[in-house]
């Protein structure tokens, strides 16, 4: 498939993406029952052997002691959006490795989907691509390789801010963008160009919320 | 804990996930079913049901998935109970119309008729990819069908589309 047929499906995904955005009534939650214990059902018991008790024992305490290190509450608010972002960039680490292996088209369409924005991802090296949580709104979150290492773009097309607004965190820093009726946040390691990322990532990106 | 306050953790959790997915979880009912009323109908049953069974759900992550999955299954069974016919476009029920009508300007308004026209089997893997944002694998997955078949469907539902809006 060539660019001109890529552009093709992209516009017409975009019509697509447009006139499935239906408007949604306001959310009336039905009436939920209580769930008493009674209710869950047990599962059956399995004989396992006391080794391997042991190694899940050893790998709940890891695990759960690096969620809980992760995420001591998810349900944290945070004064401002600026704090939530950075408090974000700890919550997924796993984000922040230097590669140059980029993602699929299809993970990054999964990350961004088309009722939300289009990325252009053009020659960017995006290494990271999810779907992610911000202020209670899913939102794309990328990555891509900077000169200096890893630097986090998150979409958000329901977060406006009037102004730019500086983000300055342990050995990072970035800036929170306003884009149309929402804003994009960009942030890279301490001393890292950021002004031709920024250039870049608004020519790529247009929202259809 | 009490088992009042894990209640209050359960519903806490169960509304942060509703306030993020609901906006989802309804465009795909009302697209899976095309009439918005039903689509109502459905996400309540669906809400319902993702209650009684939260705890099923291990990973947040997932969540999006989950909740859709139920839907998908909610609205199947709706149409087990009711059988409710096929209608020709001119013959729309106010909700029905509804899908279509509220379009701001005449080119969406055509889109969107034109998706209302696609026969289920094409209509529900484009809804999947184009505003779910799902691979075709993942849609391959929760269709029940193999990647090559949703490929298919989403190419003929694409030239559909073209051909439909060519027309008008």
């Amino acid at each position: 498939m060539n660019s001109d047929d890529d552009k093709k499906l992209q516009a017409l995904d975009l019509k697509i993406a447009k006139a499935m955005q239906i408007d949604v009534p306001p959310l009336v939650m039905p009436e939920l029952p209580d769930i008493e214990a009674d209710n869950v059902t047990a599962l059956p018991m399995r004989r396992r052997s006391t080794r391997a008790i042991w190694f899940a024992v050893a790998a709940t305490i890891v695990l759960a002691s690096s969620i809980a290190l992760r995420m001591s509450n998810p349900f944290q608010t945070y004064d401002t959006l600026a704090e939530e972002v950075l408090a974000h960039l700890d919550h997924e680490p796993a984000a922040l490795r230097v590669t140059d292996v980029a993602i699929p088209d299809n993970s990054l369409a999964r990350a961004v989907p088309a009722n939300v924005a289009v990325f252009d991802r053009d020659t960017t090296l995006i290494t990271y691509a999810s779907p992610c949580i911000i202020n209670g709104n899913s939102v794309p979150h990328l990555v891509i390789q900077g000169e200096r290492g890893p630097v986090t773009i998150l979409l958000m097309p329901d977060e406006p801010v009037s102004d730019v607004e500086s983000i300055v965190g342990e050995n990072v820093h970035g800036m929170i963008i306003p884009v149309g009726d929402g804003s994009i946040a960009i942030i890279g390691p301490r001393g890292e160009p950021l002004e031709p990322i920024q250039q870049n990532v608004l020519k790529s990106v247009t929202w259809t919320t | 804990m009490t088992s009042s306050s894990k209640e209050g953790v359960r519903r806490q959790r169960f509304d942060s996930l509703v306030a993020v997915y609901y906006p989802d979880m309804f465009r795909y009912a009302a697209w899976l079913c095309r009439d918005k009323a039903i689509a109502e109908d459905v996400v309540q049953e669906a809400l319902l049901r993702a209650w009684k069974s939260l705890d099923s759900l291990r990973d947040e992550a997932a969540a999006k998935h989950w909740l859709l999955t139920i839907v998908r299954r909610e609205n199947a069974r709706y149409f087990e109970r009711r059988r409710l016919e096929t209608v020709d476009i001119d013959d729309l029920s106010a909700s029905q119309a509804a899908l279509i009508a509220e379009s701001p300007n005449e080119e969406l308004a055509e889109m969107r008729e034109a998706i209302y026209q696609l026969e289920d089997d094409y209509r529900e893997p484009l809804v999947l990819q184009v505003l779910m944002g799902y691979s075709t694998n993942e849609i391959a997955e929760m269709m029940g069908l193999k990647q090559g078949a949703v490929l298919t469907r989403l190419h003929r539902a694409r030239h559909k589309l073209m051909d439909k809006v060519a027309e008008e």
